[in-house]
């Protein structure tokens, strides 16, 4: 199993190396063989379908050439000259008035846009050479060009996907792609509180932050990370796997054989994902507090004797965590099962029933198995949500409690994903923020991949297929 | 036998009310709690935290507080966030069944590159790029003054990668349909706005839900983008500040008012919808 | 929020007399008057405002000559409760000069927690005034979100705040912020009916426990831990450089009096009445609450008629000594930030002089309470009366004024205090653990200064 998919993908690979060949003979053939349109074209874009009347292809190509060199010269370049060094001209003063120097931030931020844009501008031209070709070898059959209406009309027929995706694959581009690759970017870099911009200049560190990370004496935060590390997988599977099964179980009981008013307790528990978290969530947790309403009246009835410290013992904390959280999460899962459990045939039951299987023993041999073999996606995409969920975590506890044991302001009950985000919002610790970043990304990734190949499902689907 | 059966199911259908009874309780406390905080009067019992539940007197001075536009702005957020949520869930679900249906319904090349890019992209915390969008708005002018439209802008363009459920949805619309529909002479176009469009009225309902949805909660990135200029600021923003900063003293019951507020209007849309969203859930369960 | 619109109004006239650039003497005058009885002082202060009026025109004329202030948008970032008082001194303060008529004023509530985080953030977005809490400022200079105040402004400020104001707005050698305040200190709030003796630590935490009431003392900030750790003569000092770098630290945390501080912390978080915070609003079934001015009419509204205050009580220590209770003397500030235009900028200085002069500090006890950090306005009868205020003015004679501290020395005393919370550092903890624990904490403070 596993050498197939090996084979598939260098299978892949080759493929692609393959592609790329042909794509640099490509180039030299149209250019042998291209007419003197066709060979202008490789500096003017869409020169030859403009002059063989095709205007809108000649037009957009065309197009694309101008905004580069637009976007280039007033902007791009400036950035782009002086990503090697992130700037060099400092801020200083003239009289009483600041005169900012180099702003590293724009200079990375432009830079890659840059970079990219030059990237778009070398595919366009790969394009516009592979129209020219076609065009010249259907005039060469003797065929006529397709008129420009037809250019349009196939936008929403035969090449509909492009008309769809135009917009949304750009808004991902440039709002997702580019900010990813941009904090990739700052992981080596010194950008951090003392390197601000546009005060002060920050610039390439190379793996020193990475270092910081596994270091595990002195100032290295490489303890902590690992402490942090350990408790995001801890509280994931048991955020995950209380949710599911507890979710499972309040769904048999409302689907239970003469339970009336099923429709008012879906409703009541619904409420949890209804209402914003950040009333609710912010509502429970002044509720567990030291001096909050559950220990005040507790103490009056006099069931304890001292507060219990809810939130502020690290134990507790991550205990009471993963218990509201099953307040917020039981419900979700409680409508995912209801929808599944109807499709289990009920003569499975039947007929175990006739076997004298008493109902823990149906669960486990019918029920569970099958709700497992098709939740199985469900439960990774869960896993790796609860991996990064940062509103429980944030509104309960902000990661709290401290401690001095560990570094950079982690706290007991802080995920990675939490830490990170207290990095970058109260500290501006950018570069190791970005670091965590990476590692959360390589955590999710590397989870995802081992779990996805190991479930039940997706390799019954691929025998299936 | 048979008796004893019956005996037995009812034994343990008593039971099961027993729980769900316990378990509505458990759920429905902190919403309790917060309607009868929010209205807690501020004039006479103060508006902090206490230690009983149920105030020693009613009174809506919460409720005339956040009305009041000379005292809070709570009214400008409240229709911030209304905004914002009406332009997400309009464009977001056009984007949504644009990239769907194209990944559903067309095959081009790049088609399954695109997919596992964006698998891996969503692997990527999103806090990582808050500064960077940040600058990338501010170059538009879209931040603190022009924050909603920023905030409209960065929820719609990246929520192409949302399209699994969706897609899902549109694989189990039979193939055959559009092939009798393409040699009717239908264009693309057409099939997707006259046939699918129709057909998939649940799965745009639930889309549109779950995106009108999300802007009630965005505390993290609104509160970083709209920084600085309170009347830009959406419900989640201002009425943190509320219990975090200690500016505020004695805001808790005005923070339950306004959290009762906002709660009403998702919760009801919600209950009224809640069919499509468990016919969502379950199928982006099942697909994962 | 209401307003004592009478005194507003008369401290406005006050300070019309009374802007940057009029005579030192003019000021000597109305600052005279201020502190004579509050009915006279609105005569006094027109009479001031005519006799100034000549000299301050032809000053303000000849500043007009030579300046081109251009035009532009000045922000305004301050707490909330002070927003429309903010507004109002703004609007005085236009009127008072017509010669910056080019610039539209908008205030903004941030508080000034959020404000320095904000301005880091973004310093180009950020306010072009700001108020913050002075544990902020070297963070702020680093960031490069604060401008030098200009040198006659500087001189005025000297002389007219208390040193500890100046101390907390100077970093390295240089001044770079406008004192407001003289209040962020801390002292004890407790219920009349409760707390019979607040003067010991011991016997107001034997009256909460009986009564079942809630003692309120922040063990996990660095703010209000210090009132144990000096009170037992431990130090904790920085010295900055005038780019805001910390360059050494002096500590004596890990010291037999620094135990001793430190056991006394871990006593008091093991009792049940003990509570963390220091916030009323967040604060259930209160019996005394260790906070400050800020919260003073929050307190008045909690306690009712058994509202009383106090300094800090003393307790006995581990080695059997009687200790006083310390702590610091906190100072709000207001900042300009650096600008790109010079026109903009002496708008800016001149708006910062005024919302932090004699009158305005004056008008803005009356409007909301808060301390004044200037002299003249510190000896007023009204700031004299205040209950809190006094309470406060006894507790200062105990405390240090707080200088520059790193941002990381904030949390890391967040964490000790959580591990005490949490107990992992308990009262029956061995001398050594303490000891332990103090070194490792100030070998990490020495860690911050390069």
């Amino acid at each position: 199993m596993a050498q197939g998919t090996d084979n598939k993908k260098t299978g892949a690979l080759s493929e692609f190396f393959k592609a790329f060949g042909r794509g640099f003979k490509d180039i030299g053939v149209t250019f042998a063989e291209g007419d003197w349109k066709t060979k202008l074209s490789y500096l003017i874009f869409g020169f030859g379908p403009l002059l063989r009347g095709q205007f809108v292809t000649g037009a957009a190509l065309l197009a694309c050439e101008a905004l580069f060199i637009w976007f280039m010269t007033g902007f791009g370049w400036k950035y782009l000259s002086k990503i090697a060094t992130l700037g060099t001209v400092a801020t200083k003063k003239v009289g009483r008035k600041t005169v900012y120097g180099d702003n590293s931030f724009l200079i990375l931020l432009f830079g890659v846009l840059a970079i990219f844009a030059v990237i778009a501008l070398i595919a366009v031209w790969y394009i516009n050479i592979r129209v020219n070709r076609k065009e010249e070898l259907i005039l060469k059959s003797g065929k006529k060009l397709p008129s420009n209406r037809d250019v349009i009309a196939s936008l929403f027929d035969k090449n509909f996907d492009k008309t769809l995706l135009a917009l949304p694959v750009t808004g991902i581009f440039i709002f997702t792609v580019l900010p990813i690759v941009f904090m990739i970017l700052v992981a080596f870099t010194n950008y951090d509180k003392n390197h601000q911009s546009p005060t002060n200049l920050f610039t390439w560190v190379g793996f020193e932050n990475f270092k910081n990370l596994v270091s595990f004496s002195g100032a290295g935060i490489g303890s902590t990370f690992v402490h942090v590390l350990l408790w995001t997988l801890v509280w994931a599977f048991f955020a995950t796997f209380t949710n599911y099964f507890l979710g499972l179980a309040v769904a048999m009981l409302i689907n239970k054989k003469g339970i009336k008013f099923q429709k008012l307790w879906r409703t009541i528990l619904v409420m949890t994902i209804a209402v914003p978290q950040f009333v609710s969530l912010l509502y429970v947790m002044k509720m567990f507090a030291n001096d909050g309403l559950i220990n005040g009246y507790l103490l009056k009835w006099g069931i304890i004797k001292n507060y219990i410290p809810f939130w502020t013992d690290p134990v507790l904390a991550r205990i009471t965590i993963i218990v509201v959280n099953i307040w917020i999460g039981i419900p979700y899962m409680m409508l995912i099962a209801t929808g599944l459990l109807m499709n289990i045939p009920e003569d499975l039951y039947e007929s175990a029933r006739i076997d004298g299987a008493n109902p823990w023993q149906m669960f486990r041999s019918i029920t569970l198995p099958y709700m497992l073999f098709v939740t199985g996606p469900f439960l990774l995409t869960q896993f790796t949500g609860n991996l990064n969920n940062f509103n429980v975590i944030y509104l309960l506890t902000q990661g709290k409690p401290q401690s001095v044991n560990l570094a950079e302001k982690a706290g007991n009950t802080d995920l990675l994903i939490t830490w990170l985000y207290k990095m970058t919002v109260n500290d501006t610790n950018y570069r190791m923020a970005a670091v965590i970043g990476i590692m959360v990304f390589v955590v999710t990734a590397v989870i995802s991949l081992v779990v996805y190949n190991m479930l039940p499902s997706v390799r019954d689907e691929e025998g299936f297929q | 036998m048979k008796g004893s059966y019956k005996a037995k199911r009812t034994a343990g259908n008593v039971i099961a009310y027993i729980i769900l009874i316990l378990i509505s309780i458990i759920w429905l406390f902190p919403f309790v709690g917060l309607v009868l905080q929010s209205f807690r009067s501020y004039a006479t019992e103060y508006g902090g935290m206490v230690d009983y539940l149920v105030p020693k007197a009613f009174s809506l001075d919460n409720y005339k507080f956040l009305f009041d536009l000379s005292q809070t702005n709570y009214l400008l957020w409240y229709r911030n966030t209304i905004v914002i949520a009406f332009f997400v869930t309009l464009f977001q679900t056009i984007v949504v069944l644009c990239v769907s249906y194209a990944l559903s319904r067309m095959r081009f090349t790049g088609r399954t590159f695109l997919m596992r890019f964006w698998l891996i992209l969503g692997m990527f915390p999103g806090f990582l790029t808050m500064i960077c969008l940040y600058f990338l708005l501010k170059q538009f002018g879209l931040t603190q003054a022009g924050a909603i439209p920023g905030l409209i802008l960065v929820s719609v363009a990246s929520s192409g990668m949302g399209y699994y459920v969706c897609k899902g949805y549109f694989d189990t619309i039979p193939k055959a349909l559009d092939e009798a529909a393409r040699i009717d002479g239908a264009t693309r176009s057409k099939i997707f706005f006259v046939m699918t469009i129709p057909m998939s009225k649940p799965i745009i309902i639930y889309t549109a839900l779950v995106a009108f949805m999300a802007p009630w909660c965005d505390y993290v990135f609104a509160s970083y983008v709209a920084f600085g200029h309170d009347s830009s600021y959406n419900v989640a923003v201002g009425m943190t500040r509320w219990v975090w900063t200690n500016d505020y003293q004695g805001y808790f019951t005005r923070f339950c008012a306004g959290g009762v507020l906002v709660a009403i209007p998702v919760t009801l849309l919600f209950m009224f919808l809640q069919k499509y969203y468990v016919e969502g859930v379950t199928g982006g369960a099942v697909k994962g | 929020m209401k307003k004592k619109l009478v005194s507003v109004m008369l401290t406005t006239a006050m300070s019309a007399a009374l802007l940057a650039g009029c005579g030192q003497q003019a000021a000597q005058e109305v600052a005279e008057t201020a502190t004579d009885a509050a009915e006279t002082v609105a005569e006094t202060a027109t009479d001031a405002a005519e006799t100034v009026a000549d000299t301050a025109a032809d000053a303000t004329e000849a500043v007009a000559e030579d300046i081109d202030y251009g035009s532009g948008e000045v922000k305004v970032w301050v707490a909330d409760n002070v927003v429309d008082f903010t507004n109002e001194q703004i609007a005085a303060f236009q009127a008072e000069h017509p010669e910056m008529s080019g610039y539209t004023f908008t205030v903004e509530a941030v508080g000034e927690g959020d404000a320095a985080g904000n301005m880091i953030t973004d310093v180009e977005a950020g306010a072009d005034i700001y108020a913050f809490a002075q544990d902020q400022i070297a963070r702020l200079v680093t960031a490069g979100a604060l401008e030098v105040v200009e040198d006659s402004n500087a001189e005025a400020i000297k002389a007219q705040n208390d040193a500890g104001a100046v101390g907390a707005a100077t970093v390295g050698g240089t001044l770079y912020a406008y004192p407001l305040t003289s209040d962020n200190g801390y002292f004890l709030y407790y219920d009349k009916s409760v707390v019979t003796d607040p003067s010991t630590l011991e016997g107001i935490v034997a009256d909460c426990e009986a009564a079942g009431k809630n003692f309120y003392f922040e063990i996990n900030s660095g703010w209000y831990q210090t009132a144990f750790f000096f009170g037992t003569g431990a130090e904790l000092t920085y010295d900055t450089d005038d780019a805001g770098n910390f360059t050494k630290c002096n500590s004596t945390y890990a010291s037999d009096a620094g135990v001793v501080a430190l056991k006394e912390i871990a006593e008091l978080a093991s009792s049940k009445a003990f509570q963390n915070g220091s916030a009323i609003s967040n604060a259930t079934n209160v019996g005394a609450i260790v906070d400050g001015t800020w919260d003073a009419q929050a307190a008045k509204d909690l306690f009712g008629d058994n509202y009383a205050c106090a300094k800090l009580p003393t307790f006995e220590g581990a080695d059997g000594k009687t200790y006083q209770m310390s702590g610091f003397g906190g100072f709000k500030l207001l900042g300009v930030k650096p600008q790109e235009d010079e026109g903009k900028l002496a708008v800016c200085d001149a708006l910062a002089a005024y919302l932090s002069s004699e009158e305005v500090q004056l008008a803005r006890y009356n409007a909301v309470g808060w301390g004044p950090s200037n002299l003249n306005a510190q000896q007023s009868d009204a700031v004299k009366a205040d209950e809190a205020l006094s309470a406060l003015a006894d507790q200062l004679q105990y405390t240090i004024p707080q200088g520059q501290y790193p941002g990381d020395y904030w949390s890391l005393a967040t964490s000790l205090g959580d591990s005490i919370i949490a107990g992992e550092i308990t009262a029956a903890s061995s001398d050594d653990d303490f000891m332990k624990a103090l070194t490792d904490f100030q070998a990490t403070c020495e860690s911050y200064a390069q």
